[in-house]
């Protein structure tokens, strides 16, 4: 049986939730038909499961953010695919979830985000995700600009925050001596 | 303003040069998007970037592109406005210096039109717009103040690799020295290829494209000698899903056990996939190993990048394309099956 009744609608929480209404804009108009869930890979290896969350959404119930399992969805667009209506964005609403999840200081998981530490390390120093990358990375001298877009931003505080990052200067002594490296390059040349 | 998406209309291509599309990238510069995953399969980018060059078209790349920032995007770690300024930047740089740019990644190729689409939302637009006025006052690199807007009537129109070399094929196809020998091969798109929502649904009413079947590996398979091969998980993610495989590793192999297992099931010699990103997901050793020690079965099917096995059958003897095979097990297993007698 239904935990709801149908007086417990309650759409502030969706309209907090989204951004702009207009990406979302039919989520209102969701039949539980379920069928993202049939096509859903996170389904198959975790309790994730759309359907149910797109309810508790529509009901107002906060819960849905301290669930673990918003962190499971793999973000592949099926569901986006094969839902029968239009204006209906499961992904950029689950994104959507995680940021207020976020912000509440309810997840991810600790262990998660530490997994990040290298990646968001590497994106701050060389343009890229990987050590070493194809063409050398962005030059050092652009590198203060992906710094600056990314102030403030969430990546940020996970390198900050990690163990393997004493303090922030680091990323700036890393951009350092990659200019330095370069100029003696060019010098060698 | 309006901001459209940048996707090259590859059907009005066809339509304009159906007898050699090639024609209408002649006299265009093309700029390839580096993805970060090719540092682990060069021949993914050097692959294509002969190919070009064989047939005479202007090919670069751009040294001042970053990341897509997809990979942070997805797990809420920079804002939409910082995730769009950090493509605006990208596709800045590029409009520059190209007027088309091909994407060989899946996921890069979905950060680029999505980022797109965000600045579409007026709030995020405006905040993407004071995040680059920001960068205006505060970077000091060589070509500042004033580098970056939000493109208003850019030139730069963006393809996916596979679209591209599909469009092209007959092209391709003459370059080629050695076929597959009536090899099983078995596709694998992708996720962000086979999904994308601006296939579905765009502000003119919904496009066929996206309801019809995409075939467009098949359509190589069978070009290049070999036989397409269906299976049970033909559509299934690869594993990757937005980094669960590190996050998630036991619970994500999963998934590309399954898939693997489905493709070892119709007896596929190998995976032809587009993306470098399911390439790394579902060839990577350790993950082969790791589908082992949870699940108990070692899958040996191998799996390549289109633009690689271009690059193979062309009998390509650039020494790039030479090395990538000779210091890759993985592509000189298929280069070994395809050119011996």
């Amino acid at each position: 049986m239904d935990e709801y009744s149908d007086s417990d609608w309650n759409w502030d929480f969706y309209e907090g939730l989204v951004e702009d209404v207009n990406e979302n804009k039919n989520i209102i108009q969701c039949i539980q038909c379920g069928k993202c869930v049939g096509e859903c890979p996170a389904a198959r290896i975790s309790n994730f499961n759309i359907r149910k969350i797109i309810t508790k959404v529509l009901r107002g119930d906060k819960s849905v953010l301290k669930e673990p399992d918003i962190w499971y969805c793999f973000l592949c667009e099926r569901c986006k695919r094969v839902c029968p209506k239009e204006g209906i964005n499961i992904p950029l609403l689950v994104i959507n979830l995680r940021n207020e999840s976020f912000r509440k200081s309810y997840g991810p998981k600790y262990n998660d985000l530490t997994k990040y530490v290298q990646m968001a390390e590497k994106f701050l120093t060389n343009g890229t995700v990987l050590s070493e990358p194809l063409d050398g990375g962005l030059p050092p001298e652009r590198m203060e600009e992906l710094n600056e877009i990314c102030n403030h931003a969430r990546i940020k505080y996970v390198f900050k925050a990690s163990p393997e990052s004493k303090n922030y200067d680091k990323i700036h002594r890393i951009i350092e001596k990659r200019k330095k490296l370069q100029k003696e390059k060019i010098k060698r040349k | 303003m309006v901001l459209n998406n940048l996707s090259l209309d590859h059907e009005e291509i066809r339509k304009n040069y159906p007898e050699n599309p090639l024609e209408f990238f002649k006299d265009k510069k093309l700029c390839l998007f580096k993805a970060c995953l090719e540092k682990y399969f060069p021949g993914v980018r050097y692959g294509i970037q002969d190919l070009l060059e064989v047939l005479d078209l202007d090919v670069i790349t751009c040294a001042n592109q970053s990341c897509c920032s997809g990979t942070f995007f997805q797990r809420n770690l920079i804002t939409r406005p910082q995730f769009a300024a950090i493509n605006e930047r990208n596709l800045n740089e590029i409009n520059h210096m190209a007027d088309i740019l091909l994407v060989s990644c899946n996921g890069c190729y979905n950060s680029l039109l999505r980022g797109r689409d965000f600045l579409r939302q007026s709030n995020i637009k405006k905040k993407t717009q004071a995040v680059l006025n920001n960068l205006k006052k505060n970077s000091s690199g060589e070509n500042y103040p004033g580098k970056y807007e939000l493109l208003k009537t850019p030139r730069l129109r963006i393809i996916h690799d596979l679209d591209f070399l599909h469009l092209i094929k007959d092209e391709v196809v003459n370059t080629l020295k050695f076929n597959l020998k009536g090899l099983k091969v078995a596709v694998h798109y992708g996720c962000h290829y086979l999904n994308l929502e601006r296939d579905k649904r765009t502000e003119y009413g919904l496009k066929d494209s996206f309801f019809k079947d995409k075939t467009k590996l098949e359509d190589f398979i069978n070009l290049f000698g070999g036989v397409p091969v269906d299976y049970q998980e033909r559509e299934s993610c690869c594993g990757w899903g937005a980094s669960q495989i590190v996050l998630h590793e036991k619970d994500a192999l999963k998934i590309t056990f399954q898939k693997l297992k489905s493709v070892q099931n119709v007896g596929a010699d190998l995976i032809l996939t587009p993306c470098p990103t399911c390439l790394y997901t579902l060839g990577k050793p350790e993950h082969r190993e790791n589908i082992l020690k949870f699940y108990g079965e070692f899958i040996d099917v191998p799996v390549i990048h289109l633009n690689e096995l271009i690059a193979i059958l062309r009998g390509c003897e650039e020494e790039r394309c030479v090395n990538i095979r000779k210091k890759d097990p993985r592509v000189h297993k298929i280069y070994e099956i395809i050119t011996l007698d």
